[in-house]
């Protein structure tokens, strides 16, 4: 029984708060109901015998083959690129660093299918590039073109990662390796990669993930090339088939969820990243011409290939008929405000959703960080869970749990904004984590000691820190909620449709200037609400916490 | 040790705005050991990462025997440094963080193999080869960061105050162990560090440095006992600053009147005006304490203890003189016992250090 005597010490000790005890009650209940159950529910849908069956099932199988080959290939591009990025902005002098660092990330505030969207407006059958301005009568519609916009929109995540790994590595070793005599490609090969590797590992594996999961690119560019998500999508759409979906979106579910494990337990435990205090200044060896510049080519190519995703939504908002008819129009952009409920959803529920899921998250976070409970290890899991599982698998948990009774939410806003909330929890809860766990509670006690009471110390000391992960929160949270497509495709009727959901009817359709014109005003959305966390908060806003 | 080995020549650097080096000039004879000591943020690393061919040199000169290394890369320079983190690969274990230099320089595997034996048996570290070097102790990491350097048989040794990572006692006694290894191996070395008390200990010339100039540059003693000025006077040691005018001026001796009294210099070590004002640097253990008043009673100073350290083989007192605090150690209280109250103290003739110019 000593083993339970100290939980049950800390319950006491929270049964005497009676406003903590009814908010851990609270939050645990909502992980349950909203994390815990429709995953449940996914798996428990279908028999054991659809399970069973999947082996003979060809069009499973072939989706499991290309959803592998896409995982294989696009993380390698995208790891790759992203290293390429990082090792330039981190230890190289080439011009416009700024630039392109600026530009690359760019994708990772955009909406995930826009990438595939704009190249099929560049480089599709009546592509402004190939078809307009090379005459080529090609198509990057199929597995290539959806491995090319994979490799554009999630490189930016492994590049992110990977900076900050380039940068935690102590200036010191470096220079002790250049010291003994390891220059250039030697001191590369022998110090700044083996020790980046680990890091390299973890945004490989994170990336794996992101593509594996990623339904916004496949659905709009690969065509027949069908791999899980689009295929589990296929079986609703097509026949009805809901099981087919979930025993889909459980075969998703695994690979995502180990690679998280071994990405979150394993991985990151190998890393060499110290924190060692004191960074000395820095000269960097003079990078060699050629590198120099084959680097800077690179990624300048590279930049240019984000660039035109913009360019090609621009011209597609004001173009009247994409292909065939270049006039210029103000139609679409009109049309927008005239007779669309969806971006005013979109905006509205991705508010909501943002709020409530950093204002949810945040609690989690403090109480996890600062509160012994029982059941405090499920919560903390729980919390994280959500980044490893693909919005497909929650979509569909969602659709399967709360269309019917006892909880039926069909059609509503609220089965959209609660999804939006718990998918993004993950977010703003690793944010709040990190927060809390720099606030170290000595400076709490410290205060206490001086005199201050419980009430001034939060006002003062960890009150100023909270709020600016909450805005960094929020503002990922919001960014996510009104660019995703995969976890509102299940859940979109006419009653409660969002934006990205018309955006891609509209597509497959071939209404390229609608399609464009609801991207474009998506996009200045979300790139106006970054701005303006900026502007509040300033620099110390940290956003994708990985 | 005739020769010089090293020649700092007019360093200039500066990063941006910020002049780190302002005309650096040194020369060190080979087998030295010389230390760069200073406050953080005085140019003292800056100086030795130059040295070392991390940073680029632009204006100013350094010669390593005859040639000239302003365009010599890092590892070309034969001199290895010893960083204050040690900088030891974390994805080697320590046999390889040794042989790393060896084998970047494509030495045949049996002289690496006998070279890094030779240097963990010489550092006392054997047997460690196959650990990480997370799993070794601080001192231990301190010995493998030096045995890497020394492995590659350097001309030129550079210490980034390597031990100011380890705790008191192992500092101290990695301390003389440094000094010992750096004698019998006669290798020039040259070592950056803020700690007074090092510096006085390891070398054999010191350069005091602040705000990126070298202040002053001499042997231990020189620098003890004839600082330059207040800066110097101050940085190393306990000082007591006592301002006066001259009345009296000789070769032989010089009368100074302060606020209480007046005192007499015997020798003194510049020929000042009658008239002018100058700073003396006393020492505390140069000046002696007494209960009641002594016969002899040239430079003796009524005063009153206000506060007293007993650090076992000396008390150090503070005496307070018309409102001015002095610092007086006391060796071997054996018998005398702590004094309190009122007391005399008496400055050594010749042993007050007129500092030249006054800041």
């Amino acid at each position: 029984m000593s083993v339970c005597f100290p939980a049950s010490r800390y319950m006491r000790r929270i049964l005497r708060e009676p406003f903590l005890l009814l908010i851990l009650t609270g939050i645990i209940l909502c992980l349950l109901i909203f994390v815990a159950y429709p995953m449940i529910r996914v798996f428990s849908y279908p028999s054991l015998k659809d399970f069973v069956q999947v082996p003979q099932n060809i069009r499973y199988l072939r989706a499991i083959r290309n959803s592998l080959l896409m995982v294989v290939l696009s993380t390698s591009t995208a790891t790759l690129i992203g290293f390429l990025f990082a090792y330039t902005i981190t230890r190289t002098d080439v011009p416009l660093k700024k630039v392109l660092k600026v530009i690359s990330i760019l994708p990772l505030f955009s909406p995930p299918f826009m990438v595939a969207f704009s190249y099929l407006m560049m480089f599709g059958k009546n592509g402004l590039i190939t078809a307009q301005l090379l005459g080529l009568r090609v198509s990057i519609f199929g597995w290539h073109g959806l491995w090319l916009s994979e490799t554009i929109a999630f490189f930016p995540v492994a590049a992110l990662i990977m900076e900050g790994v380039l940068q935690s590595i102590a200036p010191s070793l470096e220079y002790a390796g250049r010291n003994l005599g390891a220059t250039g490609f030697k001191l590369f090969r022998t110090i700044t990669l083996p020790l980046a590797r680990p890091g390299v590992a973890g945004a490989a594996l994170l990336v794996s993930i992101l593509i594996l999961s990623d339904f916004g690119n496949p659905i709009m560019i690969a065509g027949d090339f069908s791999v899980l998500v689009t295929e589990a999508w296929m079986r609703v759409e097509g026949w009805g088939d809901v099981r087919g979906a979930a025993v889909l979106s459980s075969i998703l579910l695994l690979p995502s969820l180990i690679i998280f494990m071994i990405q979150r337990y394993w991985v990151r435990q190998r890393s060499y990243v110290t924190i060692t205090g004191k960074i000395t200044q820095v000269e960097k060896e003079p990078t060699r011409w050629y590198i120099k510049w084959t680097l800077f080519s690179l990624c300048s190519i590279v930049a240019v290939m984000i660039l035109l995703v913009y360019v090609a939504l621009l011209i597609g908002a004001f173009v009247k008929g994409w292909g065939f008819d270049w006039t210029l129009t103000t139609n679409y952009v009109k049309s927008i405000f005239s007779r669309s409920p969806e971006l005013m959803h979109s905006l509205t529920f991705a508010v909501i959703a943002g709020f409530a899921s950093s204002l949810f998250s945040m609690t989690a976070a403090y109480l996890v960080s600062r509160k012994r409970f029982l059941l405090r290890k499920f919560v903390d899991f729980t919390c994280i869970l959500p980044a490893a599982i693909p919005g497909i698998f929650f979509g569909i948990g969602y659709s399967i749990a709360f269309t019917r009774p006892p909880i039926d939410l069909y059609g509503t806003a609220s089965i959209i904004i609660l999804s939006m909330i718990f998918w993004n929890v993950s977010m703003g809860y690793q944010t709040g984590i990190g927060t809390f766990q720099q606030i170290s509670p000595s400076l709490g006690e410290a205060a206490a000691n001086l005199g201050a009471s419980s009430m001034k110390i939060f006002r003062q000391i960890e009150a100023p820190l909270i709020k600016t992960s909450f805005f960094s929160a929020f503002v990922v949270s919001f960014i996510r909620a009104i660019t995703t497509l995969s976890v509102i495709v299940f859940l979109s009727t006419s009653r409660n449709v969002v934006a990205t959901f018309t955006i891609m009817n509209l597509v497959s359709d071939g209404f390229y200037g609608k399609a464009a014109a609801l991207t474009s005003f998506l996009l200045v959305i979300a790139f106006a609400v970054l701005g303006l966390a900026k502007l509040v908060i300033g620099k110390r806003m940290e956003l994708f916490r990985v | 040790m005739g020769e010089y080995h090293i020649r700092i020549v007019n360093v200039n650097k500066s990063f941006g705005p910020v002049e780190a080096l302002k005309n650096v000039s040194i020369d060190i004879p080979r087998g030295n050991f010389t230390t760069f000591l200073g406050p953080s943020g005085c140019g003292k690393t800056t100086m030795l990462r130059t040295i070392a061919g991390f940073y680029e040199l632009k204006e100013g000169e350094i010669y390593i025997g005859e040639r000239l290394i302003n365009r010599v890369p890092s590892h070309q320079r034969n001199a290895i440094m010893v960083f204050q983190d040690y900088a030891l690969f974390p994805h080697m274990n320590i046999g390889e963080n040794i042989a790393y230099g060896l084998k970047i320089k494509k030495i045949p595997n049996e002289e690496i193999k006998s070279r890094v034996e030779k240097t963990t048996s010489y550092l006392g570290i054997q047997g460690l080869e196959k650990r990480n070097p997370g799993q070794i102790s601080g001192g231990q990491q301190q010995r493998v960061a030096l045995a890497r350097a020394l492995v590659m048989e350097p001309e030129v040794l550079l210490l980034d105050e390597p031990l100011s990572n380890l705790d008191a006692k192992l500092r101290m006694n990695i301390r003389a162990e440094l000094r010992q290894i750096q004698k019998r191996l006669g290798i020039t070395t040259i070592y950056v560090t803020h700690d007074q008390a090092e510096a006085l200990a390891l070398s054999d010339q010191i350069a005091i440095m602040d705000t990126g100039r070298i202040i002053q540059s001499g042997t231990p003693w020189e620098i003890y006992y004839k600082p330059l000025n207040e800066f110097v006077a101050d940085f190393v040691g306990t000082a007591n600053l006592i301002t006066g005018r001259v009345s009296e001026s000789s070769d032989k001796y010089l009368l100074l009147d302060i606020d209480a009294a007046q005192i007499m210099i015997e020798e003194p070590n510049l020929s000042v005006d009658t008239g002018s004002t100058v700073t003396l640097c006393i020492r505390p253990e140069t000046i002696e304490i007494f209960k009641g008043m002594p016969e002899d009673k040239t430079n003796v100073l009524k005063g009153k203890i206000v506060n007293y350290i007993f650090e076992g083989s000396q008390i150090r007192y503070w005496v307070e003189i018309d409102q001015k605090k002095v610092v007086v150690d006391s060796f071997d209280p054996s018998e005398k016992g702590i004094y309190e109250g009122e007391v005399a103290i008496r400055f050594h003739p010749k042993k007050m250090h007129i500092l030249y110019g006054k800041e």
